[in-house]
């Protein structure tokens, strides 16, 4: 028994120590920052919170960019937690401003007018139906036409400006230089690359009760009848251009063109590990068109999204974080990564921070030929009929769409089963699917 | 009559040694029981009017059907594997035991040491034809590309060979063990009845060892049934979207932490309870493993021995 009064008062004592330890007050007058971003925006966020030392207390913190949503549902339980702003992919905005979840702030009311002149039309994403704006866009993940140049002289080809002339180029590949590759279709990129820009029907908000969803539409049977010979044919490649087997394909020479998006070329095309295409050969051209359009739009892979919580006690000086990311030169340009290449990786959604970032990209000799004209062109050109939405859309692609390519490599039938799927995910978080508008 | 002296030692004693057990079977067995019903009836984004209904709401899911068809027919291949292979290597360990034999112990138990998360590794390595270390045979049958094996509809067949590499090893040796605990003098007294090596398993070792094997197929059955590491690694590392969903716990993860439906999730994992309870339940009313009798028996006999 003795044993067990001890250990009592011992509990007791160390109890009474950490709630001492708890209730001591904070000494900081200012305010104070917790931010979570993933890894390529770590060195930005790292050299912000060096920057404003004594200024602002800024901690930073490294997540996923898939585990955000749980996250914050465990901080709803305890009440407690929630980082002040967060980097995260495009969809979040939408899941986190369900009521239930309750994590994204309106901040049209934080953003002075200059600064919302200053992002032009780069940060519609995030604009709600309500016209108020409810994150910030770091960068666009535009699709481009990237190409290489030395093959293209090599065939006698010219840049394609209409999809007709790209599938030209695809048959004559197939006829005259088997092996050749126009690219990878699965993950996301058959949506960035072929369907968003052809404004087919996938995601499309209509309100915050309906989407539409529509594998059938003109809009995408016109993409699957014109990719599915040049799949058949080995041009396109029917898995991920993050498989080794495809790796492989570019390594050896063999990719001729890739519709991809912005940060194509910095962290696919370019780095050793991946394709490791030579330098002095790439460049990017705007997007193809397709027949009857008048404008060449692009879609987005990605392009992640600063989201400020409604519980941030300081929400100027998250907002502020997420500008000096976008904005300043001292991360857009100058900040050292950890492979030792400096700057933003990405494009930046701010048109202040993009003219600094078109200089650096301008002077980069890997290029042929710098790809900022091709991607600033696109930049406005992001086809808006896709919203964000309240499930996982880009999950859908890797869980609906890969499988059945991998299967049939039948691209119709796999844009079904993509249908199919956001079609029951959608309904489940309480939307009302429709195929037609 | 009067209790036996030292009764409340031993009492005390027991108390002790259960105590740990308790504490944990309490912490992380009853206690996250008792949170997940509370937690089913509140109100998600799935379920926004809360309530029981989200044991429907599970149910209905359209997940739901494609989850159980793959587990079951995982469990179809993996269960049966796990128990023939598993008895016939230690059957065939305890034949004879010579200098070789520890050596081979120690062979089964190094697969075993490969947790299913590196196992997932190791698989993709073979089965990927640009780097594979039997590149050649894979050549051979005209595997040229990852994407002839790694397809959705081959995972039964492929989580099912993972899933056996990584656990046959430990099973090997504990059957191993417990025909070692079969008394010399059965065996020796089948020998010289003229029993061949043949009869000497199948008709004295085998029937000796059934509870073993019961309590083993219980618990293979449990583990499969909650397979969850080796198509989740798969899905989000190696093949994304190869295996969304393709268990029912990753349903329930997938439900938890990306449509944020913690109540789904829990009604899930309670379903998930009732067959692996209704098997424990097999095994301590069904088989001899925990009866008292036979231990009380055994102790008299031990006795009797003496």
């Amino acid at each position: 028994m003795r044993i067990t009064k001890r250990a009592a008062a011992a509990v007791g004592v160390l109890a009474i120590a950490s709630s001492a330890l708890i209730s001591m007050p904070s000494q900081a007058a200012n305010p104070s920052l917790l931010i979570w971003v993933d890894s390529p925006r770590l060195p930005g966020a790292k050299e912000y919170a060096k920057i404003m030392k004594g200024k602002v207390d800024v901690k930073v913190e490294l997540h996923s960019q898939g585990d955000l949503l749980a996250k914050v549902q465990l901080f709803n339980r305890v009440k407690k937690g929630w980082p002040d702003v967060v980097f995260g992919p495009p969809n979040d905005v939408a899941v986190l401003r369900n009521p239930i979840i309750g994590n994204a702030r309106e901040i049209s009311t934080l953003l002075k007018a200059q600064e919302i002149k200053n992002f032009g039309k780069l940060n519609d994403w995030c604009k709600g139906s309500d016209g108020k704006y409810y994150c910030v866009k770091n960068d666009m993940a535009q699709s481009v036409l990237w190409y290489d140049t030395a093959l293209f002289a090599e065939f006698g080809y010219t840049v394609p400006t209409k999809m007709s002339e790209l599938f030209a180029i695809g048959a004559d590949l197939a006829a005259k230089h088997p092996g050749y590759s126009l690219g990878a279709l699965s993950d996301a990129a058959a949506y960035s690359s072929y369907f968003w820009p052809s404004q087919c029907p996938l995601n499309n908000e209509l309100s915050a009760t309906r989407v539409l969803i529509n594998s059938k539409s003109p809009k995408c049977t016109r993409v699957t009848a014109a990719l599915q010979p040049l799949i058949d044919k080995g041009v396109f490649y029917p898995g991920s251009a993050f498989s080794p087997e495809y790796i492989k394909i570019a390594q050896e020479g063999k990719l001729v063109a890739h519709i991809g998006p912005s940060w194509f070329g910095e962290f696919v095309l370019r780095p050793a590990s991946s394709f490791n295409i030579p330098t002095g050969r790439l460049t990017a051209a705007p997007m193809p068109m397709w027949e009857g359009e008048t404008v060449n739009y692009s879609g987005e892979w990605g392009g992640g999204i600063y989201t400020i919580s409604p519980h941030a006690k300081f929400p100027r000086a998250a907002l502020d974080f997420a500008l000096f990311m976008v904005g300043d030169k001292r991360n857009v340009v100058d900040v050292v990564n950890p492979d030792k290449s400096t700057g933003a990786p990405t494009f930046p959604a701010y048109i202040p921070g993009n003219k600094l970032w078109k200089a650096k990209i301008d002077a980069d000799t890997y290029y042929k030929a710098s790809p900022y004209a091709a991607m600033a062109a696109q930049a406005g050109k992001v086809w808006t009929g896709v919203k964000p939405v309240r499930y996982d859309a880009d999950g859908a692609w890797g869980a609906a769409f890969a499988p059945e390519m991998a299967k049939s490599k039948d691209i119709q039938k796999a844009l079904d089963a993509y249908a199919t799927y956001t079609s029951n995910l959608a309904q489940q978080l309480g939307y009302e699917v429709t195929t037609k508008k | 009559m009067s209790k036996p002296r030292g009764y409340k030692q031993r009492n005390l004693l027991m108390m002790t040694m259960l105590a740990p057990y308790i504490f944990l079977l309490i912490v992380f067995g009853i206690l996250p029981l008792f949170m997940a019903v509370l937690e089913v009836p509140k109100i998600s984004i799935a379920n926004p009017d809360g309530g029981w209904d989200a044991f429907k709401i599970v149910l209905q899911d359209f997940r739901f059907p494609t989850a159980l068809k793959n587990v079951l027919g995982f469990m179809a291949y993996f269960v049966p594997m796990m128990i023939i292979i598993v008895i016939a290597m230690a059957l065939m360990l305890d034949v004879k035991t010579n200098k070789w034999s520890k050596y081979l112990r120690l062979a089964y138990i190094v697969p075993a040491s490969i947790s299913g998360a590196v196992a997932v590794l190791v698989w993709w390595a073979i089965f990927e034809p640009t780097i594979s270390p039997i590149k050649s045979v894979l050549h051979f049958f005209g595997i040229n590309s990852a994407r002839q094996i790694w397809q959705t509809e081959n995972l039964v067949y492929l989580i099912a060979i993972m899933t056996f590499f990584s656990m046959a090893g430990n099973w090997i040796l504990i059957q191993y063990g417990s025909l070692q605990s079969i008394s010399t003098e059965i065996i020796e007294a089948a020998r010289v009845d003229g029993c061949s090596a043949f009869q000497l398993a199948f008709r004295i070792k085998l029937p000796l060892i059934r509870k073993y094997i019961i309590y083993m197929a219980v618990l293979v059955f449990a583990g499969g049934l909650q397979i969850f590491v080796e198509p989740q690694l798969l899905n989000t590392g190696v093949y994304t979207g190869i295996a969304s969903s393709w268990s029912f716990d990753q349903l329930s993860y997938e439900l938890a932490f990306k449509s944020g439906d913690f109540g789904g999730a829990s009604a899930l994992s309670i379903i998930l309870l009732v067959p692996s309870l209704i098997g424990a339940l097999v095994v301590i009313f069904k088989t001899d493993m925990f009866d008292d009798k036979t231990i009380r028996d055994k102790k008299s006999s031990d006795k009797a021995d003496l």
